[in-house]
């Protein structure tokens, strides 16, 4: 195998794809991206054996065609460390690989791309087309309420339905919940709307490559979900299991309707959040006409108290949040006012934008 | 001088699935997973005991030897709200708590004032507690230490106690045989027998250079065992980093065919002794080790990664055991599976509420 190619042609490329490399790997091969040089040019790939994003660089002068493994991080180090005023030249002798640009010359391990995992093309079972700023605004708008660590693996990822006439990402930790609502034509029958958990991985990293106006489609098949976006392709496994009901979940009988501007907001929950108890994050809202009193105290008796003007009329209520909680919610909505719908105190709120209706998210309260 | 009970629940998941459904009771019952999935039993009740059927064992095996076996799938939440119940029982008498399991639990009762600080009749007021509030057996053993307490609450099961008092401890440990010392498994007791060791009393025989010689850095601890003594204490916060499985097989297993084989029985046996204490950790790695036949081991460790992916397959520790086992590529004498792990700090009086 042997190529030359732009240090700004590759630079891009090579970082977006060791994202998905992981550091640590029981199986050595993870470590490594997969570089394929042929006609078309030359193919990255890299993997976690969960997301798989590959990226076709044409914009490259093939020598001699070949296909091998190398190290992705020192790879992308030394690709950032060169500088732009020569080409970088791979050549594989024997089973190093050796890169000159200009006067620098590196010689590096690599491992056959025999060993490389492949991800099976299977069958594709249904796809769907979206613009990708929609996309985009939907993982954004939910991303955040997924799960990390939780032992209810199907957490740790984002919910996609696709009824026959939306697509609808959800994503919940069991305490709170974020649900965003694209509609759209989808060709799914109305009995027979579609679930499929993405892990959290694939989540984040679909939504680095969504950034022009142009649709994407989504491919789905058995087990993974695939997307071309202009030179990567993305390929995700999907979390086998069940979403719980999100519907279920969703609160309808609250009375208390409160309308209060976003950053005023947001910076109430900040100021009394600093002397909430620092695991539980505790904070105190007391509701009353055109009033919300925010209210903090920690066990070494530190209190913050603070008011905010609110659209309110009804009666009162106090009732306690993890204040990080609704943070993320502020910082997740994109409108200058938000609309909270209160119940009771041991009810979930209801919190959405005024003037855009993308994305509604679910907090459930702690018990004061 | 201690006083510990260990408390240990009789058949516990067949014992609480029974009392949800007692059309059930009189009938064999097995907790675990279907025989037609390759599923293994995790409790069965007394009534499947009797027809062989043991923990651990593969529900098809269990099917065999008792066709009437009703299996019952797990319903972990359930085990666990019982189980907290038991232990708010518990800390009626001290706070001293070590949970083993969902299902088992030392007590340190040196310092508790009720019942004039009698341990057996503390014993016996947990157990008829249990009974009354939760219609559940358990069996206590009383001594003083947890190895005697734990070898104790076995004695009289199910539904029992036995109590080895601080004068009976020498005599009681001069017959008790080997195999009940926590730690001596098949392969071990094996190799006691081929030294004449049928009893703690003939270990006693032992010096501890002979024990070292013979079993390694565990023949320090079962020179004092051998004793009855055991200093541990009962740690109520103790936290665990790692539940593992060692199995150690007769012969050696000669090739990589009989390893993966071999893997999957500790790997099943690994689950179910998660399945005990999945409530309090989360698994953040996967480990496997291999002793080989000259004694030399190697370990494998591999990050979770990614916690979007049930730790639980197979495929993945039969992957790691294979890599370890290409290292050396010898025959076995040990498989080890296990995983690493986080607690879940689940603080009762945690106030935020839930949506599911």
């Amino acid at each position: 195998m042997k190529f030359s190619i732009s240090r700004e042609a590759l630079l891009t490329p090579l970082q977006i794809i060791s994202g998905v490399v992981e550091r640590k790997q029981t199986m050595p091969v993870l470590s490594n991206i997969l570089v394929v040089a042929n006609e078309q040019g030359v193919a990255l790939t890299g993997t976690n054996m969960e997301v798989e994003l590959l990226c076709r660089i044409s914009d490259v002068e093939v020598v001699e065609n070949g296909e091998i493994t190398i190290p992705a991080k020192k790879l992308s180090d030394i690709c950032r460390s060169l500088t732009d005023s020569h080409d970088i030249e791979f050549k594989v002798e024997g089973d190093r690989v050796h890169l000159r640009a200009g006067k620098s010359h590196f010689v590096l391990s690599s491992l056959p791309a025999e060993h490389f995992p492949n991800t099976e093309n299977e069958k594709n079972d249904y796809s769907l087309k979206v613009p990708q700023q929609e996309l985009k605004k939907m993982l954004d708008a939910t991303a955040f309420a997924m799960a990390q660590q939780d032992v209810r693996y199907y957490l740790n990822g984002m919910l996609f339905e696709i009824s026959h006439k939306h697509l609808r990402t959800v994503a919940t930790d069991g305490h709170r919940l974020a649900l965003a609502t694209f509609v759209t034509e989808t060709g799914v029958t109305e009995d027979n709307p579609k679930q499929i958990i993405i892990p959290r991985k694939g989540v984040l990293e679909l939504s680095r490559l969504l950034n022009d106006d142009k649709d994407v489609e989504l491919v789905f098949s058995d087990s993974h979900l695939r997307s071309t976006i202009g030179s990567y392709t993305f390929t995700s496994k999907i979390i086998e299991g069940k979403f719980p009901d999100y519907n279920r979940v969703i609160p309808r009988g609250g009375d208390k309707f409160v309308v209060a501007d976003r950053q005023d907001l947001k910076a109430v929950f900040m100021r009394a959040g600093i002397l909430s108890h620092e695991n539980i994050r505790g904070i105190r809202l007391n509701l009353s006409e055109n009033q919300l009193e925010v209210s903090a105290n920690n066990p070494e008796h530190e209190q913050a108290e603070d008011y905010i003007e609110v659209d309110y009329s009804g009666d009162t209520l106090q009732i306690g949040f993890n204040v990080g909680y609704l943070i993320d919610v502020m910082n997740a909505i994109d409108d200058e006012k938000v609309k909270l719908t209160l119940s009771n105190p041991n009810s979930s709120a209801l919190v959405e934008a005024v003037n855009d209706d993308t994305a509604i998210y679910v907090v459930m309260p702690m018990r004061l | 001088m201690r006083k510990i009970i260990h408390i240990d629940a009789d058949s516990f998941y067949a014992s609480v699935e029974i009392r949800e459904n007692p059309a059930l009771a009189t009938r064999p019952v097995a907790v675990g997973g279907s025989p037609d999935k390759r599923g293994v039993i995790a409790t069965c009740n007394y009534i499947a005991r009797s027809f062989g059927v043991r923990s651990a064992m593969s529900s098809a095996k269990a099917l065999q030897l008792c066709p009437d076996l009703v299996f019952v799938k797990p319903t972990f939440e359930l085990y666990r709200t019982v189980s907290r119940q038991m232990q708010q029982i518990f800390r009626e008498y001290t706070e001293l708590i070590e949970p083993l399991s969902l299902d088992e639990a030392y007590l340190d009762v040196s310092a508790c004032k009720q019942c004039q600080g009698s341990a057996t009749r503390i014993a016996e007021e947990i157990r008829q507690k249990i009974r009354q509030q939760l219609q559940l057996t358990v069996s206590a053993g009383v001594a003083n230490n947890k190895f005697l307490a734990k070898v104790a609450s076995d004695w009289n099961k199910p539904d029992g106690i036995f109590v080895i008092t601080p004068k009976q401890v020498d005599e009681f440990v001069r017959q008790l045989p080997v195999s009940k010392i926590n730690g001596v498994g098949k392969v071990t007791a094996k190799k006691m027998a081929s030294l004449g060791i049928k009893t703690c009393g003939d270990l006693q025989t032992l010096n501890q250079a002979s024990l070292t010689e013979h079993f390694g850095s565990y023949g320090l601890r079962l020179y004092e065992l051998a004793k009855g003594v055991d200093e541990r204490p009962v740690e109520s916060n103790r936290v665990r980093k790692s539940q593992s499985v060692e199995h150690t097989f007769d012969d050696d297993l000669p090739s990589l065919d009989a390893v993966l084989d071999k893997s999957i029985d500790v790997y099943d046996e690994l689950l179910r002794r998660y399945g005990k204490i999945c409530d309090q950790y989360l698994v953040t790695k996967r480990f496997v080790k291999v002793k080989f036949a000259d004694f030399s081991q190697t370990t494998l460790e591999e990050s979770m990664g990614s916690y979007s992916r049930n730790w639980q397959n197979l495929a993945d520790y039969t992957q790691l055991i294979e890599t370890a086992w290409r290292r050396k590529g010898k025959p076995v004498r040990l498989l080890g599976m296990g995983v690493r792990l986080k607690e879940i700090k689940i603080d009762a009086s945690t106030p935020q509420l839930s949506l599911f």
